[in-house]
């Protein structure tokens, strides 16, 4: 495909979230929009992720901007005409406290989601047994519940934004990768890529793992850092796990996929700020206890595949949304701290807002990129 | 225990044998099949409708006796060689069992050879009473004549190094080696219903579709549609996508990346990950 040698806007990363700003941007009226993927879509984060999107959060924003999101998902296959599935399922999420303490921040958490509509209930070990019959309430203290949670398939939701972004006449270049960024009196002029230069005022630095390398290119260090994360998943079983069930201090998230696979993931604090993508041992041996115990009836399922992703970390888990002081025309929409498949319809909708010069829907005027300087951080906990 | 051994245990074959009614009847193939492993030929391929079709490809195989007449199509397409056909309908204590061969020289009408049990030792000297192969069996079935009271624990035999038992025309079974501008011909000619992910049940439709949609690696083939994604992990659907997407994109296959291959090479138990070793 031959590459444009201008657009208004050029979006580096496709990934979820560069789809849906691309897609609302074009349904806005935007014209000329380029998106640069070096792989394909969906090979980095997205396309690598859990899959789970929740309102259940302890920072007021990222309830909002789920929400957001949720409300989005819920009539994406209209709204995006998509002749696949984006299989969204509301099957909820069980998040278990492993402690007093734990389940004194989880009440705050149910507070704050309940002031702001999202319908997340407290409950007692026993309660939760209800709704997860195979869980061991030895291992847990209290737990809170969404019904609105839930997941759904990260590829076919990143090729329905960009089905519907390229009827709307953006132009997606795959196997196109950044290598400069042209800043001229501190204004966006041009990026190069493997395929040629494409010239352009405004950028947008959706490119997850990639990102801190893509403003260093623009001349910006941005304050994230990149760690591999693993996932398992088993063969397909009978449904027995309806919801996600998840556990921050447990460090556990697993959920059965619509297809019946058991799909399971934790952190590891240990690893290096890197962008390896590779398989570990540690993660098999500790992933499988953790999973083992909380959840023992799923000891003899087996596994077919361990693999592994990005998390793009800020320093207080909440994303890097909009402009560079600096550097006019710079955009960013990064630093999702594991939850940015999730966040992707908002995403497109705040960073189009900003681009547009719009009212924001959400004021995430204050998860700009100099909140790190001024130390007017809000913290996320509720973090795997 | 048949997954150290390779050897099924009786109580699995009690399970797998009709009722000593039905049997009596005539013919019945014994599906000796006991790993749920993506694989459905003997199912789709019986023209009486006694094997159940399957929901999902890795259930095994479930007979309905009184439906199956031992016409031997089921054991002659079985790729684990795991169907036999067995007759203990004959009367005056012989019966008759018919098994899938792979071997070269075939045997022959007439011929006599020592019929041996699943651990290979030898039961008894018997004769084989018919050699069939076909369109519709293509695996040689050859069928014994052996003591009826012996029948359940014969599964194979050795030939007899005898020179009066050797004919001279015999059918040398080929060993076909495909060259890759045969393997291409031979995708072109599949058709579009043929199953390309046995674990998912992805078509070759299917991919051309996706194929032709700009999807031209076996990694984004994999994310839209599943194929790939089962218990095998495109050990078996890899090679027959990569060599789809350079026949239609006209990429020498050398050039379309392989799919990925991650651990566990083998599916395992999360539980054996738990112990300490």
């Amino acid at each position: 495909m031959s590459i444009p040698s201008s657009a208004s806007v050029v979006i580096v990363g496709g990934g979820v979230s560069g789809c849906a700003i691309a897609w609302t941007l074009a349904q806005k009226g935007v014209k000329d929009i380029v998106v640069l993927e070096k792989d394909t879509l969906a090979h980095g984060s997205t396309g690598r992720c859990g899959a789970g999107v929740r309102m259940q959060w302890g920072a007021e924003r990222n309830c909002q901007l789920a929400q957001f999101s949720i409300d989005f998902f819920e009539k994406a296959n209209d709204i995006l005409d998509y002749e696949r599935d984006i299989e969204f399922e509301q099957t909820g999420y069980l998040i278990v406290a492993a402690n007093e303490k734990e389940a004194a921040q989880f009440k705050k958490n149910v507070a704050l989601q309940n002031s702001l509509g999202i319908p997340s209930v407290y409950l007692t070990p026993e309660e939760a047994k209800d709704i997860v019959p195979h869980i061991d309430t030895s291992q847990f203290v209290a737990a809170t519940f969404c019904p609105k949670d839930g997941h759904l398939n990260p590829f076919h939701t990143t090729e329905a934004y960009a089905l519907a972004a390229e009827r709307l006449g953006v132009t997606i270049l795959k196997h196109t990768k950044v290598v400069g960024v042209e800043v001229k009196n501190g204004k966006i002029e041009a990026v190069n890529t493997t395929q040629g230069r494409i010239a352009t005022p405004i950028v947008v630095n959706a490119a997850g793992g990639w990102s801190k390398e893509i403003g260093a290119m623009a001349g910006i260090d941005i304050p994230i850092y990149v760690q591999r994360h693993q996932i398992l998943v088993t063969e397909p079983l009978e449904p027995v796990l309806t919801p996600m069930v998840m556990g921050f201090s447990y460090n556990i998230y697993i959920q059965q996929v619509p297809h019946g696979s058991i799909m399971m993931g934790r952190s590891d604090d240990t690893e290096p700020f890197d962008l390896r993508v590779t398989s570990g041992w540690k993660f098999l041996e500790e992933m499988t206890r953790t999973c083992g115990t909380l959840l023992p009836y799923l000891r003899s399922a087996k596994i077919v595949r361990q693999w592994a992703g990005h998390y793009c970390m800020t320093e207080d888990a909440q994303p890097i949304y909009g402009p560079v002081p600096g550097v006019e025309g710079f955009y960013l929409a990064l630093g999702f701290s594991g939850h940015g498949f999730m966040l992707a319809p908002a995403t497109g909708q705040m960073i189009s807002e900003m681009i547009l010069g719009e009212p924001l829907t959400i004021d995430v005027s204050d998860l700009d990129i100099g909140r790190f300087e001024r130390r007017e951080l809000f913290f996320e906990y509720s973090v795997v | 225990m048949l997954i150290r051994t390779g050897i099924v245990t009786q109580k699995l074959l009690e399970k797998a044998l009709p009722s000593p009614e039905r049997r009596a009847q005539g013919p019945y193939a014994m599906i000796e099949c006991f790993q749920e492993i993506p694989c459905n030929p003997c199912s789709i391929s019986c023209p009486f409708h006694a094997i159940l079709p399957m929901e999902d490809i890795n259930e095994l195989p479930r007979l309905v006796p009184d439906l199956c007449t031992g016409c031997g199509i089921c054991a002659g397409v079985c790729p684990g060689l795991a169907i036999f056909i067995i007759d203990e309908s004959k009367g005056d204590e012989k019966g008759h069992i018919s098994i899938p061969y792979e071997f070269s020289p075939l045997p022959q009408k007439g011929d006599v050879v020592m019929a041996v049990d699943r651990e290979g030792n030898p039961v008894e000297e018997t004769q084989v009473v018919r050699v069939v192969q076909s369109k519709k069996i293509p695996t040689p079935l050859v069928t014994l004549e052996v003591s009826l009271s012996k029948i359940h624990g014969i599964r194979f035999f050795q030939p007899i190094k005898n020179e009066e038992n050797i004919s001279d025309d015999r059918q040398i079974y080929p060993t076909t080696t495909i060259e890759p501008k045969e393997a291409e011909e031979d995708t072109l000619k599949m058709a579009d219903e043929t199953i390309a992910c046995r674990c998912e049940g992805i078509t070759l439709g299917d991919i051309r579709r996706l194929i032709r949609e700009g999807y031209t690696t076996i990694d984004e083939i994999k994310r839209i549609s599943r194929a790939g994604m089962g218990p095998c992990q495109a050990r078996t659907c890899g090679p027959l996508i990569a060599q789809e997407i350079a026949r239609m994109t006209g990429v020498p296959i050398e050039d379309v990346d392989p799919s990925l291959h991650r651990p566990p090479t083998k599916s395992l138990p999360i539980a054996f990950f738990m112990e300490d070793n």
